[in-house]
């Protein structure tokens, strides 16, 4: 490679990173311009000085884990109950018969609207949250596991039944896996969601997480914790994601996406 | 072990009723019984249904209209005892190469060294040396077919299920996996069902070789491929005009598929 192709290889690295440098620019400038009060607009440096007291405080990571705590909770617990069923809906015809229509009926309801529901029927505690997120991350991950398992190819499973596959080996050994690359990606679509419930549900709710600690400095309009509250969010958000990324690629080494290099 | 594995279809019709669009008649009325240990080619042009008939003697499909029997019992499911060689190979992805030769041995009740020696002998058989940790997708076409054939012959089915397991092949390779299917056979005698469209194929590797018409299937005609017994040489004329003859036949049904279209 040349010179100007590496430099062009090592720019290509970093456009993501460049549309958030400008965004991040714009902002300090336009907050240090004035033409808008701080309040509603706090200095990007303001905020992130924020941030770094806040992670100095060491209180941030114990606010951070109780919203993950929740959020994972409720993913965890979802995925046990949406993948399986979602497996065995697109399997058995019994299954799709009695779920399919209840899923395509209950889906477009926006979920969120059960909150209210769910503080009456569980209080404002930990329980409330999570089924909140259970309810909100089961939809996509059944849907995925679904999908996946309706479109496995049939030659795969004639195959494995003449070589002597049960219907339990079939289920483990040929759907589960055939079936995973599209039910890892209701999982990334869950997880996000998951964080975000958890976040909304301690907003209605209230009590402690990230998403109290947000709703707390909004309260006492101190703007600048507002901010940094968000900023913290989009960081460990983003942490969030690039471990499914690398677990996805962990998971699928064997998938032509996962781009092998030729034995 | 002087086991008899014979198969019977009797006037034996298909119907794919796709989700849309009209229903396809595939088969029509198919009669033909494989004798014990017996090679038998089914020979004709693409779309002709072939694969119908290969899906049906395995199991995969339910059978709508006439029967199947192996050994007088109804054909209703896959079994191991008919080993099957897909098309398309039909690999698991998401295994390596000796992950997916071991798939049905380790559900078969032999003992570990046994599974591992059979493994071992049928990845040196096709060749696949040094690719046993290979993912499906890092290997070329005629190395998965290779794979997908191991695969198959490891279980050592007493039936043989084929549909055109040569296909993807170079010529070289070909000449060596029909050879080596020949010695196999010779030692571990099989029932065999070969789909392909290749005729010198069929008349090198076949007892008999049925002749299929276009779609709507029927078997125009079933050929014995009596040579004057013991190995077949190539370059007889008996070789030749027996191919000939073949090759008339198939570009007939051939022709007639291109016009009702
Ligand atoms: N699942 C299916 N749905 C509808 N038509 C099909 C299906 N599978 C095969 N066919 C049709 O049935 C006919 C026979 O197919 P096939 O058995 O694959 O033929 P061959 O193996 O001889 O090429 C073809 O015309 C094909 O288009
Ligand atoms: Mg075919």
């Amino acid at each position: 490679m040349d010179g100007v192709g590496k430099l062009k290889a090592i720019g290509r690295r970093f456009i993501p990173f460049a549309s958030i440098l400008v965004f991040l620019t714009v902002w300090e400038l336009f907050a240090r311009a004035g033409v808008v009060i701080p309040y509603l607009l706090p200095a990007l440096s303001t905020v992130l000085a924020h941030v770094y007291a806040d992670i100095m405080g060491g209180d941030l990571f114990r606010q951070l884990g109780l919203t993950f705590y929740r959020a994972m909770t409720g993913f965890f617990i979802g995925a046990v109950i949406a993948i399986p069923l979602g497996i065995m809906i697109g399997r058995f015809r019994f299954f799709r018969w009695f779920f399919d229509p209840v899923i395509s009926i209950t889906n477009p309801v926006p979920k969120v609207a059960f909150l209210p529901i769910f503080m009456i029927w569980f209080g404002l505690g930990d329980v409330s949250k999570i089924a909140s997120v259970i309810l909100l991350v089961f939809y996509p991950m059944v849907i995925a596991a679904i999908g996946g398992t309706l479109s496995v190819d049939k030659q795969l499973i004639w195959s494995a039944r003449s070589l002597g596959a049960s219907e339990r080996d079939l289920l483990r050994q040929i759907i589960l896996p055939a079936a995973l690359p599209q039910i890892i990606t209701g999982m990334q679509i869950a997880v996000p969601l998951a964080l975000i419930v958890s976040i909304v549900a301690e907003f209605l709710m209230g009590g402690e997480g990230i998403g109290g600690k947000l709703l707390f400095a909004q309260r006492r309009i101190n703007s600048p914790g507002v901010f940094a509250s968000i900023v913290e969010i989009a960081l460990a958000g983003a942490i969030l994601i690039k471990s499914l990324e690398y677990m996805r690629r962990r998971l699928l080494v064997w998938h032509p996406e996962t781009k092998l290099t030729t034995a | 072990m002087a086991e008899q594995t014979n198969i019977t279809v009797e006037n034996l019709s298909h119907t794919y009723m796709p989700p849309k669009g009209k229903p396809v008649l595939a088969l029509d009325g198919i009669t033909l019984s494989v004798k014990d240990k017996e090679f038998i080619a089914l020979l004709g042009p693409s779309g002709c249904g072939k694969s119908t008939l290969l899906y049906l003697m395995g199991g995969f499909l339910d059978i709508q209209d006439g029967q199947i029997r192996v050994n007088e019992t109804p054909v209703t499911e896959p079994s191991r005892d008919r080993g099957i060689v897909f098309q398309h190979f039909a690999l698991f992805p998401w295994k390596t190469v000796i992950q997916n030769i071991r798939f049905g041995l380790d559900k078969m009740n032999l003992a570990k060294s046994e599974r591992d020696e059979r493994a071992r002998y049928y990845i040196d058989l096709v060749q696949l040396h040094g690719f046993e940790d290979s993912f499906p997708s890092q290997l070329s076409g005629g190395m998965k077919q290779r794979a997908a054939i191991a695969r198959t012959l490891a279980m050592d089915p007493a039936i043989l299920l084929m549909d055109e397991p040569f296909g993807a092949l170079d010529a070289q390779t070909r000449m060596f996996m029909q050879a080596e299917l020949l010695a196999i056979l010779e030692k571990t005698p099989k029932t065999v069902v070969f789909v392909t469209h290749d005729v010198h194929e069929a008349v090198l590797l076949a007892d008999r070789v049925a002749v299929m018409s276009a779609r709507p299937g029927k078997i125009n005609e079933i050929a014995d491929i009596e040579l004057g017994g013991g190995p077949k040489d190539v370059k007889s004329p008996e070789f030749a005009e027996m191919v000939d003859h073949l090759w008339d036949g198939v570009r007939k049904e051939a022709l007639a598929a291109g016009q009702g279209r």
